[in-house]
């Protein structure tokens, strides 16, 4: 290969080395810069588990039909409840967030639609103690704004 | 079967310094095992004498655990504990073999829902391994740019299962739910974009004369020890081996749809390369013709009891996964768990070529073929 060609194909190379970065200089950025700004996720994301309270009956809407823990594959969901029949009073009602593995059996099996998925991811914390949610704690996590039940979107 | 021979060590001349074979222990903690394998190198110089991979540090007894949950239950556990970058593919593994056990039929909806997904899951699963081996050769840009496009897939995942690693999609009889509005055309545009950027890898890697001397004609391995080895997937098909589930034994929508399944014989790093380049591609198409024949009605099928209890027998069925063949054996006596799975990972068997592959070569060259056979380690141990 003569001196010649090789120069024209390393000039050849450099300018489409640079075309490349020109094109990407002017492609729109898709980097979020994590803790500054949030990335969006989609109506259906898998984040914490809540009990949303339902504003017309002043409660959540858990029948206590033991149907999640039931199926939940980790057992990280605990209920008790006292009385029987209709006359279920609900006694304890915890989710141990740190063995969940957010895999939304518990949400579909659900009857009422009482437990749900909140799209709020950033759970960590210095101390396991704080990832056993009790019932006051899953009410506390649902957020304000009503919550789309089982709605296709 | 022939293997090769363990090449001898060199004698050293009289009158020079002394040099012995050198045992070398790489890993569990290398970055470039891609997870916690264990390699016992034996070298003389730089040349590799023998290697023995050593594993069992991801043991996480995914079998057993499997007799002790409901076949609901298993999906999830399915996702998780065995291949993590394939997490819909294993729970089509479980899924088949239940549902060919229980004799479910899947409406046509939900099968070509699962076809769509499995690709998808092909193209993720590749874009992180072609990101992954570019790190390991040097390249820093392709993994940037994979990370960029598997992101999106990531998205089209998140807005329809809800994870974006670890998607309990797939149920016993069909799908957990419709894809939202607008997500088929969403998919659409993500295919015809991606085939674009597949050109720019092209452009980035395969004309590359660096990325070429690193690939080029090392570790190869032929058609016959493959097979004997047991080797399958894109490791076996680089070796010339014409073998794809998919297209052996179809499943769900793969005999409805057109795709060439890409075969090289040379059997080295670039040819697995290239197979899995193709197959990208190929996934893509795959998709497209999905797409487009999308039936309508129901996804699910009615009437499958949350808590089944399959029939007293035992089945072996098989799909193929992005490391290749993933078999499950299933033996039921009638109870609502499983009584025994027997799953026959595809990264343990293309374990034993990958030792096979690197003897003779010098020990750059490690982790050039083992970023091209493209093991899991939560495959491998279970």
């Amino acid at each position: 290969m003569s001196v010649l060609t090789k120069a024209a194909q390393s000039v050849q190379g450099l300018v489409a080395g640079l075309g490349v970065t020109m094109k990407n200089i002017v492609r729109p950025k898709v980097t979020v810069m994590y803790p500054l700004e949030k990335s969006n996720v989609s109506p259906r994301f898998h984040g914490l588990l809540a009990l949303p309270i339902d504003t017309e009956i002043g409660n959540d809407r858990c029948i206590i039909c033991f149907q999640c823990e039931r199926i939940c594959p980790d057992r990280c969901i605990h209920i008790e409840a006292t009385g029987k029949g209709k006359e279920r009073v609900l006694e304890r009602f915890d989710i141990e967030h740190d063995k969940c593995c957010y895999c939304g059996l518990c949400v579909e099996v659900c009857p009422t639609e009482a437990i749900v998925f909140v799209p709020h991811y950033e759970a960590s914390t210095y101390n396991r103690q704080n990832l056993l949610y009790t019932i006051e704690d899953l009410h506390r996590a649902a957020p304000k704004e009503p919550i789309a039940r089982g709605i296709l979107k | 079967m022939e293997t090769r021979e363990r090449p001898a060590t060199p004698v050293q001349p009289e009158g020079t310094l002394r040099s012995e074979e050198l045992l070398l222990n790489m890993g569990p903690q290398h970055p470039s095992t891609h997870g916690v394998l264990r390699l016992l190198v034996s070298l003389s110089g730089e040349n590799i004498l023998e290697i023995t991979p050593d594993i069992g540090y991801l043991h996480s007894s995914v079998e057993k655990m499997m007799e002790y949950r409901t076949y609901t239950q298993n999906i999830a556990l399915a996702d998780r504990g065995m291949d993590y970058l394939a997490a819909v593919t294993n729970e089509m593994a479980i899924l088949r073999a239940v549902e060919t056990l229980a004799s479910i039929e899947t409406p046509p909806r939900a099968q070509y829902l699962r076809t769509i997904f499995m690709e998808l899951q092909r193209i993720q699963s590749h874009l992180l391994w072609l990101g992954t081996y570019g790190i390991d050769m040097g390249a820093f840009t392709i993994f940037l740019w994979c990370m960029r496009e598997r992101e999106l897939v990531m998205d089209l995942f998140e807005s329809v299962t809800g994870g974006r690693l670890h998607h309990v999609y797939f149920r016993i009889g069909g799908v957990y739910d419709e894809v939202p509005r607008g997500w088929t055309d969403r998919c659409n545009e993500f295919c015809g974009y991606f085939k674009k950027r597949l050109d720019e890898y092209h452009q980035l890697l395969t004309g590359n004369p660096i990325w070429q001397a690193r690939l080029q004609g090392v570790g190869a391995i032929g058609r016959d020890l493959a097979i004997a080895l047991g080797a399958s997937g894109p490791v076996a098909r680089a070796s010339g081996l014409q073998w794809d589930v998919r297209r052996s034994h179809p499943y769900e929508a793969y005999d409805k749809v057109d795709f060439k399944v890409p075969v090289y014989t040379e059997g080295d790093c670039w040819a697995r390369y290239l197979v899995r380049m193709e197959e990208m591609l190929e996934s893509a198409r795959i998709i497209e013709q999905c797409l487009a024949q999308l039936p309508e009605g129901e996804f699910r099928a009615g009437r499958v009891p949350i808590n089944l209890r399959a029939p007293a027998g035992e089945v072996y069925t098989r799909v193929e996964s992005p490391r290749g063949d993933l078999g499950v054996h299933l033996v039921s006596n009638g109870g609502e768990t499983p009584w025994r799975v027997k799953i026959r990972a595809p990264s343990f068997s293309n374990l034993y070529a990958l030792a096979e592959m690197m003897i003779g070569w010098k020990i750059a060259d490690i982790i050039a073929i083992l970023g091209s056979s493209d093991i899991v380690l939560a495959d491998v141990d279970r």
